[in-house]
């Protein structure tokens, strides 16, 4: 099966969008326009503070103006380290614009990963400020070709934007893991700008332009930089920047949204306290919720329609920018991920969907083999199982790749958490993968075979008891949405491929 | 308030977080291998604890919280 979307934008967007939507060629085209376009519009609320779009010019000039003093040029890779902040948005924006590559550092990161993704993604430079200089000294000590800005201590100054060509090199967003082993999908500038477009999709009744954003994501994770942070800035909307995610509650009514993107599990959550403590905590102002990054249970959908709020539920990957299909808000199928966003092509390929499109990522950074694993015949296989029906609505039905999607839209990658597990002197061989647990609830769950001969060396009788406190005492060390919450003791083996390796269950969603 | 107090406060909330009636919580429970919360679940006990019990989680991470007990040591701490 084939499909070529080349629709008019029109299809997917109110005529007020279309009218106002234009096409970039590159980071600093948007920029230079949207500072000249909204000079005086409030562009961000961080810490109480409030930004005009000619605030953040300011900023991101003098950012720029240290990379050149600093001698980063084109195509040189620049880490960003920072919670969510303005600061965050200034530097993306700054690298970007100035024509260098972004690598968006998790701010979760020890100091160790940090200096192995200063290594790995080959890092000229790290922009961060004086709040994180105990985390980024050993990846100083280390490598002493890296180039340290600190935003809160440049000097006064202004660098203009530099054009460079729509297939460059613009951003590494990482895809999971959070060891310098996890993968840094490098987008171009024209990839980031067909995600970037793509958020004006599917508001066919409302003009996407001059809204209100509220930001709970991560900027790290692409549904946070390029859905959230990206088409906020395109649109000219102003975005409020939570900095403490439960704190939301109390923030959003000050602020009042119109617009919130969201993961499913926190949507689900929203609305469990809007039962507890009233619809006031969504503030007066919210229209729409953007759901994605993860399957959206289609009940949610009819329970915000009583609230008389909106929610579209869509499909995307880091790899593709951003979602790339999604229900228009005419046309609800909460059942589905919607349509396909105009100007890409798909193929499905034994039920898995093939990507092809400006938005699709260019490479894995540093990483030849699993580039080549992921593309074939010029599409990006995103281990995807999907359906479509005569509508055209698609349907998300399993996953193929090994990489767990979350409800919180985290991604695991359950080898890299398995090989901790394996390090526990009681344990043979474990398996770690998604499933419910007796509430029904989503859970990732740790199955284990034992080591007997460990056990009874030890003279430890009760096996399960033993095991579970050993697994426990790991699982508290791990973040928070690594930690396992269902251990299973298996007093058989593994279900084993040819090759003798363990079958992993296919992560059904 | 005593500790069978809070807990039994709490387990209304987790009900509610869990969306279960049925779970059974003691305060050796463990929050995630016991009542299968995760990242988000433990966002919105968090949330519902501070609204619920008027007290704030501040300067605290979610990983320093394992069981039942952990929970009702900080709530009464923080009613001192």
């Amino acid at each position: 099966m084939q499909i070529k979307a080349n629709l008019l934008e029109e299809r997917f967007t109110s005529k007020e969008t279309a009218q106002k939507m234009k096409k970039f060629s590159c980071i600093s085209e948007m920029a230079d326009h949207i500072f000249e376009e909204y000079k005086e519009k409030i562009a961000l609320v961080d810490n109480g503070i409030e930004y005009t779009y000619s605030d953040i010019e300011k900023k991101v000039g003098a950012i720029r103006n240290a990379l050149n003093e600093n001698g980063i040029k084109e195509g040189d890779k620049v880490g960003i380290f920072y919670p969510n902040s303005a600061d965050f948005v200034i530097a993306a924006m700054a690298v970007t614009s100035y024509g260098a590559v972004v690598v968006a550092l998790p701010y979760h990161l020890d100091e160790k990963t940090l200096y192995g993704c200063t290594l790995k993604f080959q890092i000229s430079a790290l922009i961060y400020d004086s709040m994180s200089e105990e985390k980024v000294e050993l990846a100083y000590k280390l490598n002493s070709n890296l180039k340290k800005i600190l935003s809160d201590k440049i000097a006064d100054g202004f660098a203009p934007s530099n054009k460079v060509s729509p297939d460059a090199p613009c951003a590494i967003v990482f895809t999971a893991g959070t060891t310098g082993q996890s993968k840094g999908a490098l987008l171009s500038h024209k990839a980031i700008l067909a995600g970037t477009m793509n958020g004006c999709m599917g508001f066919r009744d409302y003009d996407v332009f001059g809204q209100r954003y509220f930001l709970v994501l991560p900027l790290t994770h692409i549904f946070g930089y390029v859905r959230n942070m990206m088409t906020a800035l395109y649109t000219g909307s102003s975005m409020y920047i939570c900095r403490d995610t439960k704190n939301m509650f109390r923030e959003i009514p000050t602020y009042n949204p119109t617009i919130m993107i969201m993961v499913p599990a926190l949507a689900e959550m929203a609305l469990g306290l809007t039962k507890m403590l009233g619809t006031k905590i969504l503030g007066n102002s919210l229209k729409h919720i953007v759901a994605g990054a993860a399957v959206v249970a289609p009940r949610l959908a009819k329970e915000y329609n009583k609230l008389g709020v909106t929610l579209l539920a869509g499909y995307g990957l880091t790899e593709s920018a951003n979602l790339v299909t999604g229900n228009p808000d005419t046309l609800e199928n909460p059942t589905s991920v919607g349509f396909l966003y105009p100007n890409q092509e798909i193929k499905v390929v034994d039920g898995e969907l093939w990507l092809k499109g400006d938005n699709v990522f260019t490479e894995y950074y540093n990483d030849p083999e699993e580039t080549a694993k992921s593309f074939e015949d010029g599409y990006f296989k995103t281990g995807d199982l999907v359906k479509f029906d005569d509508n055209g609505y698609m349907y998300i039905v399993g996953r193929i790749k090994d990489i767990i999607v979350l409800s919180s839209g985290e991604n695991v990658a359950p080898e890299e958490l398995e090989s901790k597990f394996r390090e526990i002197d009681c344990v043979r061989d474990c398996l770690i993968y998604k499933g419910t647990n007796e509430s029904g609830n989503e859970a990732l769950i740790f199955e284990m075979t034992p080591r007997m001969d460990v056990i009874k060396e030890l003279g430890i009788e009760d096996v399960g008891a033993y095991c579970t406190q050993k697994v426990t005492e790991v699982n508290n060390t791990l973040l928070n949405y690594q930690k396992v919450s269902k251990i299973i003791i298996r007093t058989e083996d593994f279900e084993r491929t040819p090759s003798m390796k363990i079958k992993r269950p296919k992560n059904i969603l | 308030m005593t500790r069978e107090m809070i807990i039994e406060k709490l387990r209304n909330i987790f009900k509610m977080v869990n969306g279960n009636d049925n779970i059974e919580v003691d305060e050796a429970t463990d929050l995630r291998t016991g009542l299968g919360l995760n990242s988000i679940g433990m966002l919105y006990m968090i949330i519902a604890i501070e609204e619920n019990f008027g007290v704030r989680f501040e300067n605290v991470s979610m990983g320093d919280f394992n069981t039942v007990s952990d929970v009702i040591n900080y709530i009464e701490e923080q009613k001192k």
